[in-house]
């Protein structure tokens, strides 16, 4: 019996994970082949040595230090300023008349573009980097709590009004929690993004940090750290996301489904 | 509404301020004023070279963004309509989707050179993950009652798909579109800039290199307005596609 | 005998809700619908009166309008005789979608007008335990409202409202949206709870024999705009229990009613066509 549900287990999970295999089998035979070079396509044991190499150097330490240290003060900065921004443009009047169109015109233009400026404004350093992560950080959680503040349930605020809450109450103990659902998926949104800009800004023109491990390597025809870097923040990224759901989980305990972020 | 005018004000106030501490000299050398920007522009536009950049990095959005999108809204349809597909394809996205696809840039130019197609397979890469992952979950919240109705009056296989889960799952695709159109110009931005000839990210670099900083100026307006209408165009086809589905509830963001 | 007779019907007939020419218009498209229309109603202390109408006739508008959520176009409205001007706690609301705070559990969303009014800390818990039980809720204290059934999560906002002890309580079709043997039994267990509290009710329904089961007077709205068609008054002994709904005078209440919204429903229906 014990042996069957061991079994089974087994099965499934071989179900669940076995098309992982598959693609990493496809690319040790694509690498061995002699089809490409296997320079530019090193196999998965040539990777492994390479990432291991960037962690027992201290050089994965250093860099992934960097990189997150950016990533996540930008991204802290645009938590603070976008839920402020979004919840003043969804509760006072003015606010809303001076801003909406700033954030709905200016949400589709590509602020990447915008680098170059910053550089020259603030420096080749951290900052410029952090100020770009801010910007493009700032917009989809701005949005989102300006949704979420604004679409609160109508029954939710009148039943809340009709026991004499006062506006304070109204926000704390109805508006935010009604909110906070929209807010993670804005958050949810803009994680990504900030991981995507900081690699990006790191590839373009820096000497520290894992995205110019990345190009660095790769500028040197050493594909194989390129790629183990790569891997490295991949798993960043990874962790990231499973941390942010398995918070959303414990602050959003009364909505059972977890729906993706599109 | 006249009321909403006055969003105008800030922006219009910036500009102006703007323009004038240039006229003044108060400004530092990499803000160029509104003025010179347009003038830049005008000239750029009559001698045919701003068209040259603007063609060459819509050529490699468009193809990137056509193939992406295809290939990730198909492949998450199915994947969600189908078992064994499901069972392939879940396992790789859940794992590979939070990685940022930037990352592969580099490896990218030297799988596949210096020219349009590394571009076009950044772009077709970066966004056939959120094109899937609409489509998916768009295809898993079909509504159980119209497929079991069009089963009862006999459809086939195929005509539920088309007729029953592509349509239901369109209002998803279309959030997918739009955060994949969002994050093409990204990429086209970044590789351009890393490595190009031709295109708007190679020209704000360019100029930025020879200080010709009114240059510069005039390829990020474009490519925001670029991306803005892109943008537009796109919740205009939805709202046109989607006119049924959309009666009676809030227009999504924007 | 005949000075507790007197105290009773001095009881009986203090108004406490007067309603004079209230109007309210929409405007729909551009085109303006009156909703309410030269409106007048008085309800006495005390009093279960069930307003039914043919639907879109203006009785919910009416209710919000009581509720305070919703401004008039005319007219006035009376509590005590202080006139409303907003929502307040003297008037419970209950909503047909029960408009529980899903983050919040049974015990949470029933202490959380105490929490609004600033009710002693000490005498919140004795409170919500006690309509906690009247409601028979006590065992699902710790539950949350998804993890309930529809009738369930009605008597968590009925013992809600019940919590805060306003003058009047205001009912918006609050059984609509249950099954038709959940919504016999919540019926009877208002009954029950009424005959404890004796609270002045306006209940909101499309249900004619929940009207003339729980109510002292059923108004029958006219189609828009919504006027009084009858006011009946329903001679049923109190305490009502199930087997009432068998009695001849309830079938001749329920056939009386019925004709007349059958009248508007079909005037509504012309007028639409």
């Amino acid at each position: 019996m014990a042996n069957q549900t061991v079994g089974h287990k087994a099965l499934d999970l071989i179900r669940r994970t076995y098309s992982i295999f598959v693609v990493l089998a496809a690319w040790e035979i694509v690498s061995h082949s002699g089809w490409v070079s296997p320079r530019l396509t090193p196999g998965i044991e040539k990777i492994a040595v390479e990432f291991w190499g960037l962690v027992t150097s201290g050089d994965l330490l250093f860099h992934g230090r960097i990189t997150l240290q950016r990533a996540f003060i930008g991204f802290g900065l645009a938590i603070f300023g976008g839920i402020a921004l979004g919840t003043l443009m969804a509760r006072i009047r003015w606010f809303d008349i001076l801003f909406e169109p700033l954030f709905s015109f200016g949400y589709p233009v590509p602020k990447i573009s915008l680098y170059p400026v910053f550089i020259f404004v603030f420096g080749f350093g951290d900052l410029s980097k952090i100020m770009l992560i801010f910007l493009e950080c700032l917009y989809p959680i701005t949005v989102h709590t300006y949704y979420g503040m604004k679409s609160a349930e109508r029954v939710l605020v009148w039943a809340s009004r009709n026991m004499g809450a006062n506006s304070q109450q109204l926000f704390w103990r109805v508006l935010v929690p009604s909110a906070a659902p929209t807010i993670f998926s804005g958050l949810r949104i803009a994680v990504p993004v900030a991981l995507i800009v900081t690699i990006i800004t790191e590839i373009i023109g820096e000497s520290k940090g894992l995205g110019y491990i990345v190009s660095f390597s790769a500028a040197q025809f050493e594909y194989g750290r390129s790629l183990a870097a790569m891997f490295s923040i991949g798993v960043v990224g990874f962790v990231i996301d499973r941390l942010l759901i398995a918070l959303r989980k414990h602050i959003i305990f009364w909505q059972k489904d977890s729906m993706p972020i599109v | 509404m006249p009321v909403r005018l006055i969003g105008l004000i800030p922006p219009l106030a910036l500009v102006i301020i703007w323009e004038l501490c240039g006229q003044y000299h108060m400004l530092p050398r990499y803000l160029v004023p509104p003025s010179l920007i347009v003038s830049t522009t005008w000239r750029m536009l009559l001698s045919g070279e701003l068209i040259g950049h603007i063609g060459a990095s819509m050529f490699r959005i468009a193809m990137g963004f056509l193939i992406g999108s295809i290939c990730g809204t198909a492949a998450g349809l199915i994947s969600g309509s189908v078992r064994p597909v499901e069972r392939f394809y879940e396992p790789l996205i859940s794992l590979t989707y939070p990685v940022p696809k930037t990352a592969a840039l580099p490896i990218i130019f030297a799988w596949f050179g210096l020219g349009d197609a590394a571009k076009i397979v950044a772009i077709t890469l970066s966004i056939f993950y959120p094109c899937y992952i609409a489509a998916y979950y768009g295809a898993k919240s079909v509504a159980g009652i119209h497929i079991w109705s069009a089963r009862n009056m006999g459809a086939t296989r195929l005509q539920i798909f088309f007729r029953i889960v592509l349509p239901s799952a369109l209002p998803q695709i279309f959030n997918g579109l739009r955060i994949a159109i969002g994050l093409s110009f990204i990429v086209m931005v970044t590789s351009e800039l890393i490595a190009a000839q031709k295109g708007l990210g190679y020209l704000v670099g360019a100029a930025e290199d020879n200080m010709r900083f009114d240059i510069m100026w005039v390829a990020v307006v474009t490519i925001g307005i670029i991306g803005f209408c892109a943008d537009r165009i796109l919740l205009m086809i939805r709202s046109r596609v989607l006119m049924g589905q959309l009666l009676g509830k809030d227009q999504a963001h924007g | 005998m005949s000075e507790i007779l007197d105290a009773a019907t001095a009881i009986q007939l203090s108004p406490a809700l007067v309603v004079k020419s209230l109007v309210k218009t929409f405007s729909r498209q551009g085109r303006a619908v009156q909703a309410l229309d030269d409106f007048n109603l008085t309800v006495h202390e005390g009093e279960f009166v069930a307003i039914v109408g043919p639907s879109g006739c203006g009785k919910s508008t009416f209710l919000h309008m009581l509720g305070g959520f919703e401004p008039s176009n005319g007219g006035t409205i009376e509590l005590d005789a202080k006139p409303i001007t907003g929502p307040g706690p003297d008037r419970g609301m209950l909503f047909q979608d029960y408009a529980l705070y899903p983050w919040r559990t049974v015990y949470g969303n029933i202490i959380w007008p105490l929490e609004v009014q600033h009710v002693p800390k000490a005498e919140r818990a004795a409170i919500v335990e006690r309509f906690m039980s009247l409601v028979g809720l006590t065992h699902f204290r710790d539950h949350y409202p998804a993890e309930l059934s529809g009738g369930m999560k009605q008597r968590v906002a009925l013992a809600r409202v019940l919590a805060f002890d306003p003058k009047i309580l205001l009912m918006d079709e609050p059984f609509g949206a249950l099954d038709a043997q959940n919504r016999e039994l919540m019926q009877e267990e208002l009954s029950r709870i009424w005959d404890r509290t004796r609270k002045t009710v306006i209940f909101v329904t499309h249900d004619i024999d929940e009207a003339i089961y729980l109510a002292d007077r059923v108004i029958v709205f006219t189609a828009r705009p919504g006027r009084i068609k009858q006011d009946v008054k329903i001679e049923l002994p109190r305490p009502r229990g199930p087997d009432i709904r068998k009695s001849p005078e309830y079938t001749q209440y329920r056939n009386l009613i019925w004709d007349l919204l059958r009248e508007e429903v079909m005037r509504a229906r012309e007028e639409y066509n």
